[in-house]
């Protein structure tokens, strides 16, 4: 496995460790080139691809899971074709384009633009990009663990992270079984209108959400991914849904006390933290908590304040 | 409380006092895809601004602070209603000492509440900074006081030398210039202190300043270190009103670039970091970064070899409103 990712630090936060009570730490994945963690397991999959003889990565994400195929691409030289409905902001197809990616709009939602890359993918020297559902994606993602392991003082008491389709957790959760941390919770927040993998625990099984109705259009999986409801029966994984009020809040304070900017999708991993939603089995274990900020390029001050503006009491 | 290092592994390389500890952290030097592009070459950006204080200064004052508790110093002094404030403050309860921030009645509200939310006792003296450091001066007097300027101390640049000595190990080769921003000039006393520990002392360091806030421009143009009458930047961080008589001496011997941009293109970098990088700084940290945005690197350093480092130096002193606000009145 190359290195298109870069090793992330993980801050001792003054200011949530004051809030909790105990250290808290900040696994800044918003540092990585292509903006949020995807590139770890993104990157991983685009690198054997290559190995393989592909030539061209296709991806129906007009979010960061593009931009990490677009930078991927472009790093191992292989073309990138991302289509993405009509929906797509701007900003982010301009993002995709800056990135050397050929940016087709095609299609009302991404359900549509999905069927088009999936067949787009068909032609010989294309890969298939999948936002989250591929285990080699969540092996990528597992090194953000093996970093952990190494910078962390101690066995964490829990590590925070945010869902979407559960790619993440998936690779977090594969890390944590590679270093000998199967006992360590993870606890997956999500916000209400986004909360697949919660609506699957009540439900006992994986299940389609009708639509996205949160403002965190980076969790805006209609359904989670089987192998973290499957986890979820045999090793800790707490479910919290916050509010977008409070993944916006958690992006606010984010933002004053470590002046860093992210998206509510990522605020929510912190959510609990500011909410005082953590789980109480993970209250009561000892050691650090780790948050994985998970980053993400589609916020700017100006998108900040108007989040803030819209989820106003 | 303990600072954690995010790298396994730290060598030290000749000379450093071996009772510097690590109040501050090591910081990532990432390589910026954006400024890259732009610039035609490397650029990498040293995340001075993840320090737990906010900003480098927690090196060089958390250095400081450590030799005065040696001394038997249990009070900390300090007239920054500022960065260097709040590494005072940081520092001073990491080391179970007390600290006192004078600060004048100008001191916006915001930065008294952090410096107080930092264990510091802050008292509102004076109508600017001059009388509230007299006070502080007068305070430091007392017996197991110590008084912390916000630059002006060998021990300050000595700590703030340890960035240059993580970025040579950072760094895939020799820069060809260390990019950074000058208040009253301590850090780059400190950086030019680093370039010469680890043997770089013909590595240009590119000294930005705003407009208004220049005194290190001003003393090149008079020969000597001079006094600006007032700071009319809007970069305060910057506000030193003469700079560090040993900047001046070294840029006479080794190579030291000045170049002054305005608020406009200070706030502009700072635009462009948040949009590209997503990060927050004040417009005294853009000031650096300007340069490279607006094509105002110096001839001399545009023809040297080797990737470009930039000293992000963080700041406590903004929020996603104050960027806009900044913007705004900086608009043309």
């Amino acid at each position: 496995m190359g290195k298109l990712h870069v090793e992330t630090p993980a801050i001792l936060s003054p200011s949530l460790t004051k809030l909790c009570g105990r250290e808290v730490y900040l696994k800044l994945e918003n540092l990585q080139p292509s903006g949020s963690f995807k590139l770890r397991g993104i990157g991983h999959l685009c690198e054997e691809a290559r190995a393989a003889g592909c030539t061209e990565v296709v991806s129906s994400s007009g979010g960061n899971a593009g931009l990490a195929a677009a930078y991927a691409a472009r790093s191992l030289q292989m073309s990138c074709t991302v289509f993405t409905p009509r929906s797509t902001p701007a900003m982010v197809v301009d993002k995709l384009r800056a990135e050397g990616a050929d940016v087709q709009i095609v299609g009302k939602n991404w359900n549509e633009a999905n069927e088009v890359a999936v067949e787009r993918a068909k032609r010989p020297g294309c890969c298939f990009v999948h936002p989250y559902e591929h285990p080699t994606t969540w092996t990528g993602h597992s090194s953000l663990v093996t970093e952990l392991q190494r910078q962390l003082p101690e066995r964490p008491a829990a590590v925070l992270l945010s869902v979407g389709g559960g790619g993440l957790a998936n690779g977090v959760i594969e890390g944590l079984h590679r270093v000998g941390w199967d006992d360590v919770p993870v606890v997956a927040a999500e916000t209400q209108g986004a909360d697949c993998f919660s609506k699957a625990l009540e439900a006992g099984k994986p299940v389609s959400l009708p639509d996205i109705t949160s403002l965190a259009k980076s969790l805006g999986a209609l359904q989670v991914s089987s192998r973290l409801f499957e986890s979820a029966q045999t090793r800790p994984v707490y479910s919290v849904v916050v509010s977008d009020r409070q993944a916006v809040e958690a992006c606010t304070r984010l933002a004053e006390e470590h002046r860093l900017l992210v998206e509510p999708a990522c605020g929510a991993a912190l959510a609990p933290l500011y909410s005082s939603l953590l789980p109480a089995e993970v209250a009561a274990r000892p050691g650090p908590l780790a948050v994985v900020v998970c980053g993400g390029s589609g916020v700017t001050p100006q998108m900040l304040i108007q989040w803030q503006e819209m989820t106003a009491a």
